[in-house]
């Protein structure tokens, strides 16, 4: 089995790459061997692509109820543990208790979010990547899988598409 | 003459058909390398002045904060204007302004993309970084005001040999946590959508810079999947941070709400606390954008005009309504007719600092309002500076009737007093330098102007021919 190689097509504008994306389709490459790279985000859409799934929202929501955990542990557990008695209120009144558990949950709901774009994109990554710097000069990439013998064909339909260059991607210290 | 007529009519109606591109940024877009170039210029260009302020901000900040703070820690909290019966002096005055400053960058970036304001595109980082080195001060305040700073962890919960554990009942713990969650929040806010920049500086950039832009892009591309992780936290920090920022200057007005004193037992301070931080915070972020756009590098194409007007608008709305929340709980005070807050009201007015409630409503409301409602002058950077910083004196003079005026009278008439700030003039003083120096040393670090956002705001918008206008059109691309 021979390996695959990873042939970097790069764009001045958006046209003429999404239009790449029918000659890809021509030549039997289909989309999971397919990767656009960006200096701005663009549609999948306009590239006939598909929405990749993420999973930051879910991310979100596990933070939100460990938040929400957290917060009925300070608000109504602690105060048990170590109990105060201040002004005659009771250990855990309802409505400050809302306040500490509000704000835990926010908190914790915020930070996964965050986190979860880390481990999603699999940040940070500082190992060598096929990359080209007009990357974010405005330039857009497509980056494809291919079999070493479909590398002229390949070649030819990207700049038949009206790729600015078309090479072997080689993966550099970004 | 009827020929003559259309005529004449149909050039007017040429005059007013064209777009001039050149009045809004999105409309007149430049290839993105160029762009690219105009920001890591402004960020690599560095006149002698900019060291020269730099080195008296420095100076400030350690003769002002760091000197004068070691000094108070070191004699007490006597050194301080606080004492019977004001508890509280322009160390709360500061904490409650500088939250309020540090909500600008949230209302500015977040709430404007929830409701899809595109004329936010180039100035979100700016505000974004407001918010962070707002509550820096904010924080630093509060440390001040403990007296004993080093006892601060005694306010984490966690299990200890002293048997202490924080009154979770008490708003003083309610603003920890929400002034942490805020900041954590907020500053997690300003570094995502970063990313994508640090990692275009990355790209052009050499030596130090090269490698610190590197780190912190943490490897990113600007994949399909990057993109679209990015843009799932984003929308779900832009509507969650919100609530947050609410509910942080809500809690910092019950830390006087809920004391049954005169002039602070009002059920409307939390909304009347929020909206006069949102009254000095776009203030404030009119006054850095401006600063900005005249120091430094190119800032004229990213930030224009339209800006300007836009903010005078939020600015003038704004006014409004504060003024509105001010009259309500005036109104509902005066009418009451309790008589220690009768006293409070005449003290305010006519007490020896009635000259700072007047001026304080001048400035607020009609200063704005005389003002903002011309749009010419409301684009004007020069107006709208004067008009914001007028303003931020304005709330500064509030908070600080709310604070040590309104303490000085309570329902002991033979412990009322008056307040006279001592060493909290300089560590005031010494909270404002660092805070521009931070913006300063900042502006050079990190991209100040969102590329990417700007760019796929151009991407967005087209001008669109209705007739025979040229109007501008938006695609939804977000």
């Amino acid at each position: 089995m021979t390996e695959k190689l990873k042939i970097l097509a790069l764009f001045e504008d958006i046209d003429p790459a999404a239009h790449s994306m029918d000659a890809l389709h021509d030549l039997g490459i289909g989309h999971e061997e397919v990767e656009v790279i960006t200096g701005s985000p663009i549609k999948p859409e306009m590239m006939g692509r598909h929405h990749p799934h993420s999973k930051v929202p879910l991310f979100a929501f596990v933070g939100s109820v460990g938040g929400l955990f957290i917060g009925i542990l300070l608000a109504f557990v602690t105060p048990r543990l170590y109990p105060l008695n201040v002004g005659g209120k009771g250990l855990s009144p309802g409505a400050p208790s809302i306040v500490v558990i509000f704000e835990m949950i926010m908190l914790f709901m915020l930070i996964s979010t965050f986190l979860g774009v880390i481990f999603e994109s699999m940040f940070p990554d500082y190992t060598k990547k096929e990359y080209h710097p007009e990357i974010s000069d405005g330039h857009i990439a497509v980056l494809i899988d291919i079999e070493p013998d479909q590398q002229s064909a390949l070649e030819d339909a990207m700049k038949n598409a009206g790729a600015k260059t078309v090479r072997v991607a080689e993966r550099q210290q970004i | 003459m009827a020929v003559q007529a259309e005529s004449k009519q149909s050039s007017h109606a040429g005059d007013h058909s064209k777009l001039d591109p050149k009045d809004h940024l999105l409309l007149d877009p430049k290839p993105r390398g160029e762009m690219n170039a105009m920001v890591m210029e402004a960020m690599q260009t560095t006149h002698w002045r900019f060291w020269v302020a730099v080195a008296v901000l420095g100076g400030i900040v350690a003769y002002c904060l760091v000197y004068m703070w070691i000094y108070m820690i070191q004699e007490g909290l006597g050194v301080a204007g606080v004492n019977r019966p004001v508890y509280w002096g322009v160390f709360l005055v500061n904490t409650v302004f500088w939250i309020g400053i540090s909500h600008a960058g949230t209302f500015v970036s977040a709430l404007l993309r929830v409701f899809k304001a595109e004329y936010r595109r180039p100035f979100t980082r700016a505000a974004e970084l407001m918010t962070s080195f707002g509550l820096i001060q904010a924080g630093i305040s509060i440390l001040m005001h403990m007296g004993r700073v080093w006892r601060f962890y005694w306010m984490v919960p966690y299990p200890n040999e002293r048997m202490l554990w924080p009154n979770f009942r008490s708003p003083l713990m309610w603003d920890l946590l929400a002034i942490t969650t805020y900041l954590l929040a907020s500053t997690m806010y300003l570094f995502l959508p970063l990313i994508p920049d640090l990692a275009m500086a990355r790209d052009r950039s050499t030596g130090w810079r090269k490698k610190l832009y590197r780190v912190l892009a943490l490897g990113f591309r600007g994949t399909e999947k990057e993109w679209s992780h990015l843009h799932h936290a984003l929308n779900i920090f832009a509507f969650a941070i919100l609530p947050v920022m609410f509910s942080v200057h809500t809690i910092v007005s019950w830390d006087f709400a809920v004391a049954t004193r005169p002039g602070w037992n009002s059920t409307i301070f939390g909304p009347y606390f929020v909206i006069g931080a949102l009254h000095s915070g776009i203030a404030a972020v009119s006054m850095v954008l401006i600063v900005v756009r005249a120091t430094m590098k190119n800032m004229k194409y990213f930030i224009r005009k339209e800006h300007f007007n836009a903010l005078g608008v939020l600015m003038l709305i704004v006014s409004m309504g504060w003024a509105y929340f001010f009259f309500n709980d005036f109104m509902v005070q005066w009418y009451g007719g309790d008589k220690w807050t009768h006293f409070l009201l005449h003290w305010h007015e006519a007490g020896p600092i009635g000259w700072m409630w007047f001026l304080m409503l001048i400035f607020n409301i009609a200063v704005p309002w005389l003002t903002l409602w011309n749009k010419k002058w409301r684009s004007s950077p020069l107006v709208l500076f004067v008009v914001g910083l007028l303003i931020n004196v304005g709330m500064y003079f509030e908070r600080y009737i709310i604070v040590p005026v309104s303490l000085g009278i309570n329902r002991n008439p033979f412990s009322w007093g008056e307040y006279k700030p001592g060493v909290e003039i300089y560590l005031t003083i010494g909270t404002f330098a660092l805070f521009i120096l931070l913006y300063m040393i900042a502006s050079k670090l990190i991209p100040l102007v969102p590329v990417w956002e700007v760019q796929e705001g151009q991407l967005a918008h087209s001008v669109r021919k209705i007739g025979k206008a040229e109007l501008p059109a938006v695609t939804d691309l977000e």
